[in-house]
């Protein structure tokens, strides 16, 4: 593992071993795509079982950062990844290490709802399905009931699962992909602008669902709103043009900024 | 609120109101006549296509249907069997088209071999099967006169039809006067009748117009379209998924899709040469076979599956694929699972065009043989067949009077199966419709 940071250089010293309760610890992280460099060398450390924001204008490498932790970015033509990522101390652009048990366990929910053109049931059972967490119909059952109570789209839909997931309202929508998501039991949920297609009253809903699945899934999440960040977060890291310009508990982000950039963008002067 | 306008000095056109509506009037009548020559293109296509299939219709139809005489013939034993002994094999092999020639001329004596040739030419060629057939149903017939109908010559047929003028001068008709007086005789008996003619769609081809039929051509184009479909369907979904999904994105590939596209314009008897060079002569596969005609069809058809089946592929959102792929899916149930169930419908659009393009295709087949003169059934795909193309074309080539209502028939009952296999595949492609 060490070996791996000495490999990005000059960090080796700063790095130490993860300290407990960090789940994602990141150094140096750059990401090209094709010539143009969208990422210059982050340092972020992301806690488990907390909420982190990741807030910033846009274009500024907030969503490019959240996709290198489940390796989204593989499925983009020309994109590299350099750096050092580590999920509970193992290197996760390991090449030996297999994608697919990544995104196991690190899930992710997108900012357009996209549940697949099928049943309700069937898309919470997918993940469980590909991975063979579940065998027979009885484990199957329980698996979409749990994960849709964790949602909290239980009570909607229970006398429906076999209608298709495409049929529910924009919020239904977004909770049937988040129970998607924790169906394969993740230990972190990666979501990109959760909210940004919803109206209020669906993403207050959302949002105290985040609040609620805090408890047992280490989150970070993309957003555009400040409030939102205010309100869902335990820890805001704030981006501007491929840089990491601060990064702490949200409270004291928002209260007392260290970076005049920061102060800028939260207050409204630009972004 | 009206107030502050009129007093702020604004823009002001003096007649804007009239300018809009003059303007709009313009916009209107454009959009109106866009209309009419849309209706009018329509209506013109329309005329065209019933035009069309009446034609064909009309000349068709008398295909469906054949002249039956009915003939009294003495099935003299001692020819019939000359042994004496009566048993299916003797009564198979007997020559009972000489025997319904003899009965002719016995009962209507004609004078010298020309009026003999008028007289027999009355009757089919293929008119001793129907006797022998009658016979080995009943051997007790043998030895006695019977009565049986047998099918009327192509000339017979046409001038019963109506396909030849009755009154025309003799000179210039293929009836003589002394084959119609028999046949107006024949006509009063009630001896004369118009049947369905099932022969037609049981046959195989022939060069007699009485005894010719589609079943031969109907069987080779099915085998054919089978070949295709199970060569060209199969690689060319896998191509397009492979170069939509897998491949990465460079000069080779680019290539790949540039020359793809250009296939698709390649004259179909290039493709045929391609059969003959590569499957006849170098592979040696058997000449006129439909397995053969099946894969030039099946080269043919590739580039419009493989180009209608990506631009299924890219159609699917790609919110479906990153859902797929933040699951822990891999690449291959990214598209076993989403893509391909999703795109199925596209792809099958552009497999049914290319098959019907398959179907209809006559040239690159000439090149393979399948152009023969095929009389017997093909009983699988490596049997000497042709298809209903060529088989048109051939009868549409044929100078017999009574090929052309064949022609029309065969055109007729090639439509019908085209329809038919369309049908079968927007039925299929229904079932894979999701909605969204």
């Amino acid at each position: 593992m060490n070996e791996a940071i000495a490999a990005v250089g000059g960090t080796a010293e700063t790095a130490p071993q993860a300290p407990p309760g960090l789940k994602f610890v990141t150094r140096n992280v750059c990401v090209f795509y094709g010539e143009k460099q969208a990422l210059n060398g982050i340092d972020l450390d992301i806690t488990e079982c907390e909420v982190t924001a990741l807030i910033g204008p846009s274009g500024c490498g907030k969503s490019t950062y959240l996709r290198c932790l489940n390796r989204m970015n593989d499925t983009i033509d020309g994109a590299r990844v350099t750096g050092s990522l580590e999920l509970d101390g193992e290197d996760i652009y390991d090449p030996r290490l297999d994608v697919v048990q990544l995104r196991a366990r690190v899930g992710m929910v997108f900012q357009k709802p996209n549940p697949f053109p099928k049943s309700i049931y069937d898309n919470v059972a997918y993940g469980p399905r590909i991975h063979g967490l579940v065998t027979g119909k009885a484990e199957t059952d329980e698996i979409v009931h749990t994960s849709l109570a964790k949602a909290g789209l239980i009570d909607e839909v229970k006398d429906r699962l076999q209608e298709p997931g495409t049929g529910l309202s924009g919020g239904q929508q977004q909770r049937l992909c988040i129970a998607r998501a924790i169906a394969v039991s993740p230990e972190v949920i990666l979501m990109d602008e959760p909210c940004s297609a919803l109206d209020p009253i669906a993403t207050a809903r959302i949002e105290e669902l985040i609040d609620e699945l805090r408890e047992n899934y280490t989150i970070v999440i993309v957003t555009h709103s400040m409030q939102q960040a205010a309100r869902v977060s335990q820890k805001t890291a704030f981006f501007h043009l491929g840089d990491l310009i601060e990064y702490g508990e949200t409270a004291q982000i928002f209260t007392n900024p260290q970076d005049e950039k920061t102060q800028g963008y939260i207050t409204g002067r630009f972004g | 609120m009206s107030d502050t306008i009129a007093e702020t000095p604004t823009v002001m056109i003096p007649d804007q109101k009239d300018r809009i509506a003059r303007r709009l009037g313009r916009r209107h009548a454009a959009e109106k006549r866009f209309r009419i020559y849309g209706i009018v293109a329509i209506g013109f296509a329309l005329a065209m296509l019933a035009f069309l299939l009446t034609t064909i219709v009309w000349n068709g139809y008398s295909a469906f249907f054949k002249t039956y005489v009915q003939i009294e013939i003495h099935l003299k034993k001692d020819e019939i069997a000359p042994g004496g002994r009566i048993d299916r094999a003797v009564l198979a092999k007997a020559d009972y088209q000489t025997l319904l020639r003899e009965s002719l001329i016995e009962k209507y004596k004609p004078e010298g071999r020309r009026a003999r040739r008028r007289l027999t030419g009355l009757v089919s060629i293929g008119a001793g099967e129907y006797i022998r057939d009658f016979v080995l149903a009943n051997p007790s017939v043998v030895g006695t006169t019977q009565s049986i109908w047998v099918p009327a010559s192509a000339d017979i047929d046409q001038l019963v039809k109506g396909g030849i003028d009755r009154n025309l001068p003799e000179t210039s008709r293929r009836i003589k006067n002394d084959q119609l007086a028999i046949l107006t005789r024949w006509e009063k008996e009630g001896r004369v009748e118009t049947r369905f003619n099932t022969g037609f769609f049981t046959q195989g081809d022939s060069r007699e117009p009485e005894q010719a039929g589609i079943w031969g051509a109907l069987a080779g184009s099915f085998f054919t379209m089978i070949v295709t479909l199970l060569l060209a369907f199969p690689i060319g979904v896998a191509t397009a998924v492979y170069l939509e999904e897998f491949a990465p994105k460079n000069r080779a590939t680019d290539l790949i899709e540039v020359n793809i596209n250009n296939l698709a314009a390649v004259p179909s008897i290039v493709f045929g040469l391609l059969g003959l060079a590569v499957f006849l002569n170098f592979f040696e596969l058997p000449r006129s076979a439909p397995l053969v005609g099946g894969m030039v069809l099946a080269l043919m058809t590739l580039p419009t599956i493989i180009i209608s089946g990506r631009a299924a592929l890219k159609a699917v959102p790609p919110s479906i694929r990153e859902a797929a792929y933040g699951l822990g899916a891999s690449r291959l149930q990214v598209t076993t699972h989403h893509v391909l169930p999703l795109s199925m419908p596209g792809i099958m659009t552009g497999t049914i065009i290319g098959m019907a393009q398959a179907l209809g295709e006559t040239a690159p087949l000439l090149m393979i043989g399948m152009v023969a003169f095929v009389v017997d059934i093909p009983g699988g795909p490596t049997d000497a067949a042709t298809v209903m193309p060529v088989q048109i074309f051939l009868w549409a080539d044929s100078p017999e009077r009574a090929f052309v209502e064949k022609t029309s028939g065969g055109i007729i009952v090639l439509l019908a199966f085209l329809i038919t296999m369309n049908a079968l595949a927007i039925v299929l492609r229904k079932r894979f419709e999701r909605r969204w």
